[in-house]
């Protein structure tokens, strides 16, 4: 594990240098578009979220932050969806990078001053535990949330899976929307039940 | 506990799958499992249910407004270890800390016990309670969240502070039978002059006036005026039209701070102290001598808290009912009530003597204004106002208009003996 003294200042560097990777991407892809009009929509959405993400962070404002990362994002699938075309493996890695940069934000507040105050040797090895198993479970997140769509794609494409039927599809939004609401609802039945 | 990252992600995956349906686009629809995928992680690993004990200690169970009290606590893991767990004394929003923190974030393990060691400040007084403790087990990657309420409560009773009254000459003009302080114009024991008469068999020795002796060839005794004790009412105002201001700076905090050092003075004064106050109840103290009537008055006055509209004439039928007709009646009002004026002639016309201590609310008001002109017309409209209100009740009894930036019994004295006598 690296020094108690560059921990904090690493987990305060690293939302902000994937969040400024993720702009300069989405910036990059939309620049490549030919149609002026396209430009110009895009770069207003991204010109909101970049000025909604500074806002936030020079008064404060939690609420805004939210709206500056959306953008962003819908700035780069925009792109992709409607004018470009969806490369897949990128596309993959621009979101699971997006959703790493708001857990490595929240992992640096409430990591990061924890450092900062200062610990003892034993709470020392605890946090660096959690931090470790947090870290570990982000980079696993991470990894999984791009290949397993790749292995979906690759199942699809060789036809091991009939994926371009209408059943299919219906079948397959349907198991998504049952997964998510699950997900969603586990917490607040876990409760009820105890 | 769903988090709004959570929420966030799952409103993003249908998002996508929604987007990618409608525009026939199978990367779409793949895109909406990256969010999924970190939420079925975050499901695997849920946070621990936090269980937990605490104990608390206070330096003090009882302080002054303004005095530090040091609080000390120990919460103790006796379940799973928790990752990250976000500890709060929950404390009252009077309370200030001053020293170290009443929260913490700490990975605490199976058996395991974070202290946390504190000073607060109480600017008002209250009957204050100190707790519960909140917990919550955060799953580091914020997509789950457990809490947990610890019920360690601890009372910390905060006294209003007191008004050093001990030069101010403030007593009841008419007396009881009981043996005070107070010159009560008869002739008794007391230390005071009152005249000489002839001696009669059983007179002190000590109280024979030699000289009026020699020259009329008699013997004389001296006689002294008696000192007797009375009875003091002090009714304090405040029903939620007085509050004016501040938690801390209201005419209803300085009336309570007015009204204990005038009952500590009057007690010490040997005579008897009764309260009643208008708040959300009409509740009252009857009149009794001594320490422990102090602290009677001095736990009622703790528990005041603006509210309630009880008219004045609610009052007088207390004072008539529950209260000897011939004592002092102290008043504490901001006066914002014109209908006092016609309470205080009722109360003259029934045989009280009244005497009126006002806290100021303009002056509080003028303090935490802007001062702009157009304020300062306002005031001067106000203050007339007021001075026309006080100077109809000083025909009826004594008024002290008193600036509560300003000690009382500087208000006090400036109008010497207090009341006037008649």
């Amino acid at each position: 594990m690296a020094s108690p003294r560059l921990i904090p200042v690493a987990l305060r560097a690293a939302p902000v240098v994937t969040l400024t990777v993720l702009l300069g991407w989405a910036i990059w892809d939309v620049s490549a578009i030919g149609d002026g009009r396209w430009i110009a929509a895009l770069f207003a959405i991204l010109g909101i979220g970049t000025a909604a993400l500074v806002v936030s962070f020079v008064f404060h404002w939690r609420g805004i932050r939210a709206i500056g990362l959306i953008a962003i994002g819908a700035g780069y699938v925009g792109a992709h969806a409607l004018v470009l075309g969806v490369q897949l493996v990128p596309a993959l890695v621009f979101l699971s990078v997006l959703i790493s940069q708001v857990e490595l934000r929240i992992l640096a507040e409430r990591f990061a001053p924890l450092y900062e105050a200062g610990l003892r040797p034993d709470e020392r090895a605890r946090i660096h535990g959690a931090l470790g198993r947090a870290t570990l479970r982000l980079t696993i997140a991470a990894i999984l949330s791009v290949v397993v769509p790749i292995i979906a794609a690759d199942l699809a494409v060789a036809g091991v899976v009939p994926a371009t039927t209408i059943p299919t599809a219906i079948a397959l939004a349907g198991a998504l929307v049952g997964v998510v609401a699950l997900l969603a609802l586990m917490p607040s039945l876990s409760r009820r039940a105890a | 506990m769903r988090t709004p990252l959570s929420g966030g992600l799952a409103a993003a995956s249908l998002g996508l799958l929604v987007a990618g349906l409608a525009l026939r686009s199978w990367q779409l629809v793949l895109l909406a499992l990256p969010p999924v995928i970190v939420l079925a992680l975050g499901s695997l690993f849920p946070p621990a249910r936090p269980r937990l004990t605490a104990v608390r200690t206070l330096s003090r169970d009882r302080a002054e407004a303004g005095r530090d009290v040091d609080v000390h606590l120990v919460v103790q893991n006796t379940g799973p270890a928790l990752d990250l767990v976000e500890i709060v004394d929950v404390l009252p929003r009077e309370f200030a800390v001053l020293n170290g923190t009443n929260h913490a974030v700490v990975s605490l393990e199976r058996g395991g016990s974070v202290p946390l060691s504190y000073t607060v400040r109480s600017p008002v007084k209250g009957d204050f309670r100190i707790g519960p403790v909140r917990v919550r087990s955060l799953d580091p990657l914020a997509l789950g969240a457990e809490d947990a309420v610890l019920s360690v409560d601890a009372r910390l009773v905060v006294a209003p502070t007191m008004e050093d009254l001990r030069r101010t000459k403030l007593q009841p003009r008419r007396t009881r039978p009981w043996f005070g302080q107070v010159a009560s114009r008869q002739i008794g024991a007391g230390t005071d002059f009152w005249g000489v008469r002839e001696y009669t068999a059983g007179d002190e020795v000590r109280r024979i006036n030699w000289k009026a002796s020699a020259r009329l060839d008699r013997l004389f005794t001296n006689e002294y005026e008696g000192e007797r004790s009375g009875d003091v009412v002090i009714v304090v105002d405040a029903r939620r039209e007085s509050f004016i201001g501040t938690e801390t700076d209201n005419p209803i905090e300085h009336g309570v701070r007015a009204a204990l050092g005038i009952a500590e003075h009057v007690l010490a004064s040997k005579n008897r102290v009764g309260l009643i106050v208008q708040r959300e109840v009409l509740d009252w103290v009857p009149p009794a001598f001594g320490r422990k009537q102090l602290y009677r008055i001095l736990d009622h006055l703790t528990h005041v808290r603006p509210g309630g509209e009880w008219p004045f004439a609610h009052v007088a039928w207390v004072l008539s009912r529950f209260f000897p007709r011939d004592c002092l009646i102290v008043l504490i009002s901001p006066l914002q009530d014109r209908a006092a004026l016609n309470a205080v002639i009722a109360m003259e016309a029934r045989g009280y003597d009244v005497a009126i201590v006002s806290p100021s609310p303009l002056a509080i008001e003028w303090r935490l204004g802007e001062q702009r002109p157009e304020d300062k017309t306002a005031y001067r409209i106000l203050r007339m106002e007021r001075d026309n209100l006080i100077s109809q009740l000083r025909r009826v009894s004594q008024v002290v208009d008193w600036d509560p930036a300003t000690p009382l019994a500087l208000a006090l004295r400036r109008i010497g003996t207090w009341p006037r006598p008649a």
